[in-house]
C-alpha cells in the first residue's frame, strides 16, 4: 500500500512546487533576518559601484576597458561578483556551517527530500543575485552606464551562472570537513581567480586570459559583460564553459556531499 | 488524539492500520553490528519495541546507543544483522522518506536558524509533513506559549530543548526517538516533559528513549534495554532488571556505643560504621530486630531497608567498561 493510498491526499509528484515554495520562503526569512547577509548583499555592491563611479566615472570609452567605459566595464564584473559572493561563497560557508552545528542533519530527519532541500537553496540564491543585479545596474545607471535591454538573455546568464556557482559551493562545502576552515578555503581558491579573471581591473595578457577562459570565471563575467555593456545576446560559448563547471560540482556534491557532522 | 490527527484518515480506516500495525514491532533488531575502522561499536544487538511502548535504551559512552539510534534513524549503514522499523528497513533508501514521515526524532547536539522565531520554526518544520499536527498546538504541548514570537538564539537552554521536542512532535510520529530528552531541565521542568512524554503513549505513540539519568528510565519506561561494549548485557522492566527483585533487601542502621553486634537477634555485619543485614525474609527479620530493640530499649538510629537500585544495577552490569579505542566522553 503506498503512502499516497494511505492517507488519500495528493502523491508527493503534484505537491513539488509547494514544498520548494515552503523552503524558498523560510530561506529568504533566515537571509534577511541576518544583519550580515543583509548588509553583505545590499551595501557592499552599492559601494563598490559608487567608489568606481568616484574613481572613473569621468574616464569614457578606452581601449583600455576593451572599448567599454569604466563603469560599463565594472558593472557586468561587479554583478559577476555578487552573485559569486552569495551562490559560491556564503552558500559554501553557510552549508559547512549548517552541517557542523547539526542544522543538516535535522532536514535530513524529515521527509523533506534532498533535491528539495538544494533546488530551494538555488531559488533562494537566483532570487538574492536578481536583487543584487537590479540594485548595481541601478547605480551604475547614476554613473551614466545605459540600461540593457535584452533581459531574457540577462535571466538566462544569471540563472545559468547562479546554478553553476552553486554546485561549485556545495562541492566545495563537500570537500571541507569543518566549518572554521570553510571562509578560508572558499576565498582562498576565488580571490586570485578574481584578479586573474578581470574582476578588479582589465587583463591584457592574451596569455592568461586563454588559461582563465576555461575556468568559471571569466567567462562569467564575459557572459553578462555582452548583454549588460555591449548590447549583445547571450554568450553561448561562455555559458557553456559555465554549465561544463556546473556539471562538474554537482558530480562532486553529489559523490561527497554529507548531512551528519560527524564522519564515519 | 493521535487518532484525530490522522489527516484524511476515515476513523474506520484509522482503526484498520492502528489495529495492523499493533501485530508487527514497532522496532525489531537481531544480531545488529557495526564497526568504525577497527572500533566494534556495536556487536551483537538484538531487542525489540512493541507497539505503543516505551523503552530507555541506556548504557555508558561508547556502549554503542547512538550508533544503534542512528542505524534506526536511517543515518548509518550497518555492518550486519536485521533491522525493521515499522515494518521497513532504514537502511533502504525508497524506504526512507515513508519512514521520516512516521517517525520524529529529538536530538542531541542540533542547531536550528538563530533569526527564525519559534513559530516560524516549527511551522517551517511542519511543511516538510504530509499531515503534521496544528503548530499551535504543538506550541501549547510542550510548553512554549507566549514564546511564538522569540527568535530562536534568545531562548535558554531549556527553552531550546523544548523547542527540539516540538520539532520532533510536528510530523505527528507513530514513532518518536528521544535523545536525553531532559538534559538541561530544571526538575520542574523534567517533571512537565515526563508528563507529556506519558500522554504521547496514551496516545498511542510508541517511544524509544536514550538517557543517563536512571530516575527518567525508571519514571518513564516500561522496559529498560541495557547496552555495554556493544552488546545488549540486560533487558526488562525497570523494577526488575538485571534480576533486582529478586536480589535480597538490606536492612541498615546503627547502633548505639557499647551494643555490641553480637547481641543481634539475626546475623549481621558492618559496612562503613553501620550494621547492614541482607534480609532473605524481609518481614521476619525486621520483626524481630524491631521487638529485640523495643525490649531492650536499644534506638536503633538511621534504619533503612532498600533493594539495589537501577543505578546500582546499571553500575554492576556496566563495571567491566568501554572497548578499547572506543570514543572516550564525559559523562554528564
Amino acid at each position: 500500500m503506498t503512502a499516497a493510498a494511505v492517507t488519500g491526499r495528493a502523491p508527493y509528484r503534484r505537491s513539488s512546487l509547494r514544498l520548494v515554495a515552503h523552503q524558498v520562503r523560510y530561506e529568504q526569512l533566515s537571509f534577511w533576518r541576518n544583519p550580515q547577509s543583509a548588509i553583505f548583499t545590499f551595501v557592499f555592491p552599492i559601494l563598490f559601484v559608487a567608489i568606481m563611479g568616484a574613481l572613473f566615472g569621468s574616464v569614457g570609452r578606452s581601449s583600455y576597458f576593451g572599448g567599454l567605459s569604466a563603469l560599463q566595464y565594472y558593472v557586468p564584473t561587479i554583478a559577476a561578483l555578487c552573485v559569486l559572493g552569495s551562490c559560491y561563497g556564503q552558500l559554501a560557508v553557510a552549508l559547512a556551517a549548517r552541517r557542523q552545528n547539526g542544522v543538516l542533519k535535522r532536514v535530513r530527519a524529515t521527509p523533506l527530500p534532498a533535491w528539495a532541500y538544494f533546488v530551494g537553496l538555488l531559488a533562494h540564491c537566483v532570487l538574492v543575485s536578481l536583487a543584487d543585479i537590479a540594485l548595481i545596474v541601478g547605480v551604475g545607471r547614476l554613473y551614466g552606464v545605459p540600461l540593457p535591454s535584452d533581459w531574457p538573455a540577462i535571466t538566462l546568464t544569471l540563472v545559468l551562472g547562479a546554478a553553476s556557482f552553486c554546485a561549485l559551493g556545495v562541492a566545495v562545502a563537500s570537500v571541507i570537513s569543518n566549518a572554521e576552515a570553510a571562509p578560508a578555503v572558499a576565498q582562498l581558491v576565488l580571490f586570485p581567480l578574481l584578479f586573474l579573471s578581470g574582476t578588479y581591473l582589465p587583463i591584457h595578457s592574451s596569455l592568461l586570459n586563454r588559461v582563465t577562459g576555461w575556468l568559471p570565471v571569466r567567462p562569467f563575467n564575459e557572459a553578462l559583460t555582452g548583454p549588460l555593456s555591449r548590447h549583445t545576446g547571450a554568450d553561448w560559448r561562455q555559458l557553456a564553459v559555465l554549465a561544463a563547471w556546473g556539471v562538474i560540482g554537482a558530480m562532486v556534491a553529489i559523490r561527497r556531499f554529507r548531512w551528519d557532522p560527524r564522519p564515519e | 488524539m493521535h487518532t484525530q490527527l490522522t489527516g484524511g484518515l476515515s476513523p474506520a480506516a484509522a482503526a484498520t492500520t492502528r489495529e495492523e500495525s499493533t501485530m508487527l514491532p514497532a522496532i525489531n533488531v537481531t544480531g545488529l553490528r557495526k564497526s568504525y575502522r577497527s572500533v566494534q561499536a556495536v556487536r551483537d544487538v538484538s531487542f525489540c519495541v512493541r507497539p505503543g511502548e516505551i523503552v530507555a535504551l541506556l548504557g555508558p559512552n561508547g556502549a554503542g546507543k547512538t550508533t544503534t539510534l542512528e542505524i534506526l534513524e536511517g543515518f548509518r549503514a550497518r555492518d550486519g544483522g536485521a533491522v525493521t522499523v515499522l515494518g521497513l528497513d532504514p537502511g533502504d533508501k525508497p524506504a526512507g522518506r515513508e519512514l521520516r514521515e512516521r517517525t520524529g526524532l529529538v536530538l542531541q547536539d542540533i542547531a536550528v536558524e538563530p533569526y527564525l522565531t519559534v513559530r516560524e520554526t516549527i511551522a517551517r518544520q511542519a511543511g516538510y509533513y504530509r499531515a503534521p499536527r496544528a503548530v499551535s498546538e504543538v506550541i501549547g504541548l510542550v510548553g512554549l506559549a507566549g514564546q511564538e514570537r522569540r527568535k530562536v538564539r534568545t531562548l535558554s537552554g531549556g527553552q531550546k530543548r523544548r523547542l527540539d521536542l516540538a520539532l520532533g512532535l510536528i510530523g505527528d510520529p507513530e514513532l518518536l526517538y528521544l535523545d536525553e530528552p531532559t538534559t538541561g531541565f530544571d526538575p520542574a521542568a523534567r517533571r512537565g516533559a515526563w508528563e507529556l512524554v506519558r500522554g504521547l503513549r496514551a496516545a498511542g505513540t510508541t517511544i524509544l528513549l536514550t538517557t543517563h539519568d536512571m530516575a527518567e528510565a525508571q519514571a518513564l519506561a516500561d522496559r529498560v534495554v541495557l547496552l555495554n561494549a556493544g552488546v545488549v548485557v540486560a533487558e526488562g522492566p525497570p523494577a526488575a532488571l538485571g534480576g533486582r527483585d529478586a536480589e535480597r533487601a538490606r536492612i541498615s542502621f546503627r547502633l548505639p556505643p557499647g551494643v555490641p553486634i553480637a547481641d543481634l537477634p539475626v546475623p549481621a555485619g558492618m559496612h562503613n560504621g553501620a550494621v547492614v543485614i541482607e534480609a532473605a525474609h524481609l518481614t521476619e527479620e525486621l520483626q524481630r530486630l524491631t521487638r529485640w530493640a523495643m525490649d531492650r530499649d536499644v534506638t536503633l538510629s538511621a534504619l533503612t531497608v532498600d533493594r539495589p537500585s537501577l543505578e546500582d544495577v546499571y553500575l554492576k552490569l556496566t563495571a567491566d567498561g568501554v572497548p578499547s579505542g572506543a570514543p572516550e566522553r564525559s559523562i554528564r
